[in-house]
């Protein structure tokens, strides 16, 4: 099976992480401030989900730790090695596995859908896909520079 | 050791972590599956009928639709009233679908007591959950699961068991704030009787073609109700 070069999947996860980071800023700065994010199309979902009790954990607001996450992924694409490689995976599956934890509880619990929640849940499972995929593919490799990898 | 064993034993660890990561998602969907949010141990009717059928329309305190809306349907009602719920139920729908989903229209629920004493706790209550959007899913989820007039089941624990199934998220502030709310179910009830109102479910109506809020005649269908709202558009 052939895979994408390493350097092109870094890149990829830089690209989406950067998205990530932009998504969640977004969501956290407008919590801080005290109003939800807007929706598109005037839905009320986004402020429904942000005045839930799901929107907290630990006092914090879940969007810092998706910033944290993404900033997490973006770090792993600077770097080819095995670290970077099986760490940006560990953090990609556990955005994952929340973001799958979080759609569960829009759907079934809150009865309400944040757009800006389901584009990180999406965002989130690129990444993961990518991760996942440079792990498979490149695990064990030497590390060195984007450009000697490609 | 060698590229090929290195290899091996990262793929084996991320494999592992694939299933804790499985495991732990389905745990914390099992714990809360099983938790809160259906109106705990009281057994409720239609929890997911009401909280899917307002998913989506803007809810700010009791007022459900687009608060920009540029007429106003008030819905002056005891929670208590079985005429209340039949309204509810039966002639607003097709105007909550038809023309308070395009943000034509928005409709207030306002208490006005009159059935019996615990008519008031339970109207503040639902100003309570309407402090965290989701005053109308506790208002219709209590018409779904309303007693015989008067019969004393409208007690605390319903009331509970109500605002947790129409989704109110922090039950512990509900519960402290509803007290809080009493003074504005008196409002509304007095605002009722200045308005001649006698009986419930009263209405009035307020858009540009009308002076105020002026009381109409309580609607016997939704065609009755459409005319109502079009004359003050």
């Amino acid at each position: 099976m052939s895979y994408p070069s390493e350097g092109n999947l870094r890149r990829a996860i830089a690209f989406v992480a950067a998205l990530g980071i932009g998504v969640a800023t977004y969501i956290a700065v407008e919590a801080a401030g005290g109003d939800p994010p807007a929706c598109i199309a005037g839905s009320s979902g986004c402020a429904t989900v942000a005045k839930s009790s799901y929107s907290h954990v630990a006092g914090v607001n879940i969007a810092v730790f998706g910033i944290v996450g993404y900033a997490l992924l973006l770090a792993s694409a600077f770097f080819a090695d095995d670290l970077a490689r099986f760490g940006g995976f560990l953090v990609a599956l556990g955005g994952f596995g929340y973001s799958v934890f979080l759609t569960y509880l829009e759907l079934f619990k809150i009865d309400a859908i944040c757009q800006w929640c389901v584009g990180s849940a999406v965002l989130m499972t690129i990444l993961f896909l990518l991760s996942a995929t440079r792990l498979i593919a490149y695990a064990g490799a030497e590390g060195g520079p984007v450009p000697d990898r490609a | 050791m060698s590229e090929g064993d290195r290899r091996k034993q990262l793929l084996q660890l991320a494999a592992g972590a694939v299933f804790l990561a499985v495991a732990v998602v389905l745990v914390l969907i099992v714990i809360n599956a099983t938790s809160g949010g259906d109106g705990g141990d009281t057994k409720l009717e239609g929890v997911k009928e009401v909280n899917r059928a307002l998913n989506g329309i803007p809810q700010s305190g009791m007022v459900l639709g687009d608060p920009k809306a540029p007429v106003e349907l008030a819905e002056f009602a005891d929670l208590q009233c079985p005429y209340c719920k039949a309204f509810t139920e039966d002639v607003l729908p097709p105007v909550v679908e038809n023309q308070v989903k395009k943000g034509e229209v928005k409709v207030s629920f306002r208490n006005y007591t009159i059935i019996g004493e615990q008519s008031l706790p339970a109207g503040a209550a639902a100003l309570a959950a309407g402090a965290q959007g989701r005053g109308w899913n506790f208002v219709e989820l209590f018409y779904r699961n309303q007693g015989a007039e008067d019969s004393g089941y409208a007690d605390d624990a319903f009331l509970e068991a109500i605002a947790k199934g129409a989704g109110v998220m922090d039950i512990g502030r509900w519960n402290r704030e509803r007290a809080k709310f009493t003074a504005d179910v008196e409002a509304t009830t007095a605002e009722a009787q200045q308005l001649g109102f006698s009986g419930t479910p009263s209405l009035a109506v307020e858009g540009p073609q009308s002076d105020g809020l002026e009381p109409i005649e309580t609607p016997g269908s939704t065609g009755d109700l459409e005319a109502a709202l079009e004359a003050a558009q």
